[in-house]
């Protein structure tokens, strides 16, 4: 397989990277000034044989050397510990607001991507026309705007017609399919339509800039000179190479955007992962802190690779 | 090698601050971009002399309509909106520039060790740029607000400790090209220490790059401390643009249809992001001109009627 | 007489320059291209050799604007713009870019971009357009094999060769190669040259050479058109304008060639630089680095024609020969 060595050993740097974010956490939430994870008082209803059994389970009355490797193996076996406040397992908590996370902002950057390709396509073939300029202003306009004021704007003005919170409709008693989806697809429609409109604008500035860069490559040249329509041209020969970097930034943000929800989410009421960090702040929720924030962090190495080994891939002229 | 056909201008020479000026004039996009800054730094200095009212004076109900006298309307606490507006902007660029400061420094520093010395020094500070990187920036800046505790300072050196690192890339990438030059190349022959060949030969080529990456990055430190005061981690006692939205969004301004309380902070915030994404990306533009042209757009080549010179065999 | 198969009439070609004001690249340039004829455009870099080899087909970027007259067989192509050229292109003219350049697409095969120029325009499609790539690359001196591969996986010279393949595939008229040899090894560049000499006589090919290489010039082609500062400064048979050059331009051109048979000569370089050609030039163009310059070349020379088939624009011409 081509390039088998380049495939290891961004994979070997990314799970070192895994493992120093790992450690990371542990140093962030165990050693901070405040020890916060320590201070079982801060429990809320927190009985005498629950802390005992959690200062058991975190090793919390052992060494701090002695409770890195407690961390570790309970890493391994998929224990991220138990949440303060809903004393569910962290890792279930966790499932469960991500599954809540993933379709929004799935639907957010599909339409980012495609909104943003195309008008990237359209700024650069009108290049110097007030079309590029006017594409390019909104596109920078959008991006401006802080995340949750968009949200908090969208609500405004679509308050009556779309709902502005949560993720269903808790009225709904026993619904069908049919309507469990159009309440579902109503409430998603707000949320991934901040995300989408927040995000659009860079990728619209991306494929502008490798359009325009692709468009003086020579054998756009060649290109032409063969007698093929402009059209043609940019269909077959710049889109192509012209998406490569859009490929990899698109892998690439994916690994921030989840972080990045947290805003949506809280001006949404969405429970997801962001919910769930934002709460678990107010609530001095630690093990679910620590819990989601080695996922966000292992998420953005893992889109990472997959940004490195979908260039490699894509690009035959990479050959190591 | 294209076939470029154009004798493309030269690369404007970077030694002049007047340089970097007239760069700036021939673009209208960094001339709007500076023009929408100028405005609102104007307001925001002069914000204790020229604000129509006091902070914390109530002139009207709450959520008070817009109005001839107050054009923005009130907020929830009967504050007059334009007011609140210019102190609010205040603070916000102030933590805005504080916390790029902050990054600027650990960011240029690192970025010049790294670019300069080159080897091991470069490796280490890569590799732990990498590890800052990988991190979520968002969720990062909400824990430590949280368990620090909120206050201004507080939050001008978590976001400060965040930005540092694309700083940091971009400056290495910038020194690595200056350090072959023909010129530090014979001051190092000369004898010439490294602080002195930094000083006087690597930071004036790195200077307009730094600016350009400054003024970039204050628009990211702005929009997070936005971020940050909305999830009610900002500094209570200080009134950013950031708090007044969190302000009316905690009092329902929404439900209570009060949209001037939101609205106008918002599109505020916007306005100096757009301004500062304008200003700093043509000066990135500038640094890095694109000499190629582009062989294909939908304009074609025109054509002009015969000349004749009277030669033609 | 018909009329020639080539006839480029008062080309001029401007570029708008970024921040205002524009670039006066070509500047009048004229001459015709017989069948089977091999014509060499030479100067030095920026004398708008390429420009006005791009313009014949069309190829000027959408900062450009031109006027003048590019005769295809009489009809003037470059009348109606992009429209009117487009049909012509690889059909009737093809091109061949330097070596060095990405001219072939990094992320097709060598065989699809062929196959791209034969189904376009007509001459075969499917199994016969695969057949027909395999009979390009083999004529060529490449291995039909070959055409799966894409262009970074070949060496620059074959990739050359494979443009060569694909310039030649739609049996055009006319074959314009511009510096094709220039980025290549001297191994390699020989190896070009007999190659484009024996295709254009095998097939009857008028060929127009771009280049600053003069000695490339004086074993392919028949004429030759010397450009300087976006202007003609003289024309004719190769021959006579190395035996007897009558622009000093061509003279001092000539003589900067170091010659392998004469050892003991001296490398003779001309001093200075072209003009710049954002704004009008008084008077000659090469006066400020010619060797022979008098008060006449204050006033711009005329293309006057020498007889034999030579034409030149310098006043020398017009003073009895020394």
């Amino acid at each position: 397989m081509r390039g088998a060595d380049y495939v290891i050993k961004r994979t070997a740097f990314a799970l070192v990277t895994v493992f120093v974010a790992v450690t990371l956490n542990f140093a962030l939430f165990r050693l901070a000034p405040g020890s916060a994870v320590t201070d079982l008082s801060r429990v809320p209803h927190a009985t005498p044989e629950l802390r005992q059994a959690l200062k058991k389970q975190f090793g919390l009355d052992k060494s701090k050397g002695a409770q890195y490797v407690i961390y570790l193996k309970q890493l391994v076996h998929g224990n991220l510990g138990v949440s303060f406040a809903n004393e569910q397992p962290v890792s279930t908590n966790l499932r469960v607001a991500l599954i809540n996370t993933l379709p929004m902002v799935l639907l957010g950057t599909l339409f980012a991507i495609i909104i943003g390709t195309l008008t990237g396509v359209i700024a650069a073939w009108r290049r110097g026309t007030p079309t590029e300029a006017l594409t390019v202003t909104s596109a920078l306009g959008f991006y401006s705007m802080p995340t949750h004021w968009l949200g908090l704007m969208l609500i405004i003005i679509f308050a009556g017609t779309l709902p502005t919170g949560g993720m269903t409709n808790e009225f709904l008693i026993n619904p069908s399919f049919w309507t469990h989806f159009r309440d579902l697809a109503a409430h998603i429609t707000l949320p991934s339509l901040t995300l989408g409109l927040v995000l659009y604008g860079e990728y619209t500035l991306i494929v502008r800039s490798a359009m325009l860069e692709t468009l003086g490559e020579d054998y756009i040249l060649t290109a032409r000179a063969k007698g093929l329509k402009p059209w043609t041209i940019v269909r077959r020969h710049a889109l192509r190479n012209a998406m490569l970097p859009v490929a990899t930034l698109v892998a690439l943000s994916l690994g921030y955007i989840v972080a990045g929800a947290i805003l949506i989410e809280t001006v949404f009421s969405w429970p997801g992962i962001g919910r769930a960090v934002y709460d678990a702040v107010l609530q001095r929720d630690y093990p679910m802190l620590q819990g989601a924030f080695l996922l966000l962090t292992i998420s953005v190495v893992f889109f990472n690779l997959v940004a490195d080994l979908l260039y490699f891939k894509l690009d035959p002229r990479i050959t190591e | 090698m294209s076939s470029v056909l154009i004798e493309a201008p030269t690369a404007p020479v970077l030694t002049r601050r007047g340089a970097v000026l007239r760069m700036l004039r021939r673009n209208p996009a960094a001339l709007i971009g500076s023009t929408i800054l100028l405005v609102i730094a104007f307001c925001a200095v002069f914000a204790p002399l020229i604000a129509p009212y006091g902070l914390h004076t109530q002139v009207g109900p709450v959520f008070g309509r817009p109005s001839w006298k107050h054009p923005v309307g009130l907020d929830d606490g009967g504050i007059d909106m334009v007011t609140l507006l210019m102190w609010g902007a205040r603070v916000s660029l102030i933590v805005g520039f504080a916390a790029t400061f902050v990054s600027m420094a650990i960011g240029g520093t690192v970025g010049v060790l790294a670019g300069y010395f080159g080897g091991k020094v470069d490796t280490i500070l890569m590799r732990i740029t990498d590890y800052f990187l990988v991190i979520p920036d968002v969720p990062l800046m909400i824990v430590v607000a949280a368990i620090w505790g909120p206050s201004l300072f507080h939050i001008v050196i978590v976001i400060g400790i965040l930005l540092w690192t694309g700083t940091a890339r971009v400056i290495r990438a910038q020194v690595k090209s200056v350090r072959e030059r023909v010129y530090v190349k014979r001051a190092r022959a000369l004898g010439a220490g490294h602080l002195r060949i930094v000083v006087r030969h690597v930071l004036p080529q790195v200077a307009p790059l730094l600016i350009a990456n400054t003024v970039l990055t204050v628009a990211v430190a702005i929009f997070d401390e936005t971020a940050l005061s909305f999830l009610g981690l900002g500094d209570p006692s200080r009134t950013s643009l950031g708090k007044v939205i969190e302000n009316a969004f905690e009092r329902a301004a929404i439900s209570s249809g009060a949209w001037w309380a939101i609205v106008p902070p918002g599109a505020l915030v916007a306005l100096i992001i757009l301004g500062c994404s304008l200003v700093g990306g043509s000066m990135e533009d500038a640094l890095n001109p694109r000499l190629r042209v582009a062989h294909l757009s939908a304009r074609t080549f025109r054509l002009r009627p015969l000349v004749g010179r009277g030669d033609a065999l | 007489m018909s009329a020639p198969l080539l006839q480029v009439d008062d080309l001029h070609v401007w570029f708008d320059l970024q921040g205002g004001g524009e670039l006066h690249a070509v500047q009048g340039v004229g001459f015709t291209l017989e069948r089977g004829e091999r014509l060499g455009l030479v100067g030095e870099s920026g004398c708008g050799k390429t420009t006005t080899a791009l313009a014949i087909m069309g190829l000027l970027p959408p900062s450009a604007s031109a006027a003048g007259r590019v005769l295809l067989e009489g009809i003037d192509v470059l009348a109606g713009g992009e429209s009117t050229i487009r049909p012509h292109r690889w059909v009737d003219v093809a091109i061949v870019f330097q070596g060095a350049m990405n001219a072939l697409n990094p992320v097709r095969t060598v065989g699809s971009q062929i196959i791209e120029a034969l189904e376009l325009h007509g001459v075969a499609r499917g199994a016969t357009a695969r057949r027909r790539t395999g009979e390009l690359l083999e004529s060529v001196g490449i291995l039909t094999a070959r055409a799966g591969r894409f262009p970074h996986e070949l060496s620059g010279g074959m990739r050359q060769r494979a443009a060569i393949a694909m310039a030649l595939s739609c049996n055009p008229k006319v074959l314009i190669a511009d510096e094709p040899t220039t980025a290549l090894d001297v191994m390699v560049q020989a190896q070009i040259l007999e190659l484009l000499d024996a295709l254009c006589r095998e097939f009857g090919l008028a060929l127009v050479l771009v280049t600053h290489d003069l000695p490339v010039v004086a074993q392919l082609c028949d004429r030759s058109v010397v450009m300087y500062a976006g202007r003609v400064a003289e024309q004719g048979p190769v021959d006579a304008l190395y035996h007897d050059p009558r622009h000093p331009y061509t003279r001092l051109l000539f003589a900067a060639t170091p010659d392998l048979d004469d050892l003991d000569g001296r490398v003779v370089s001309i001093p200075g630089a072209p003009p710049r050609l954002d704004r009008p030039i008084d008077g000659c163009p090469f006066r400020p680095r010619c060797d022979r310059a008098f008060d006449r070349c204050a006033v711009e020379p005329m293309l006057t024609s020498l007889g034999d088939g030579r034409t030149a624009a310098c006043h020398l011409t017009e003073v009895a020969v020394t």
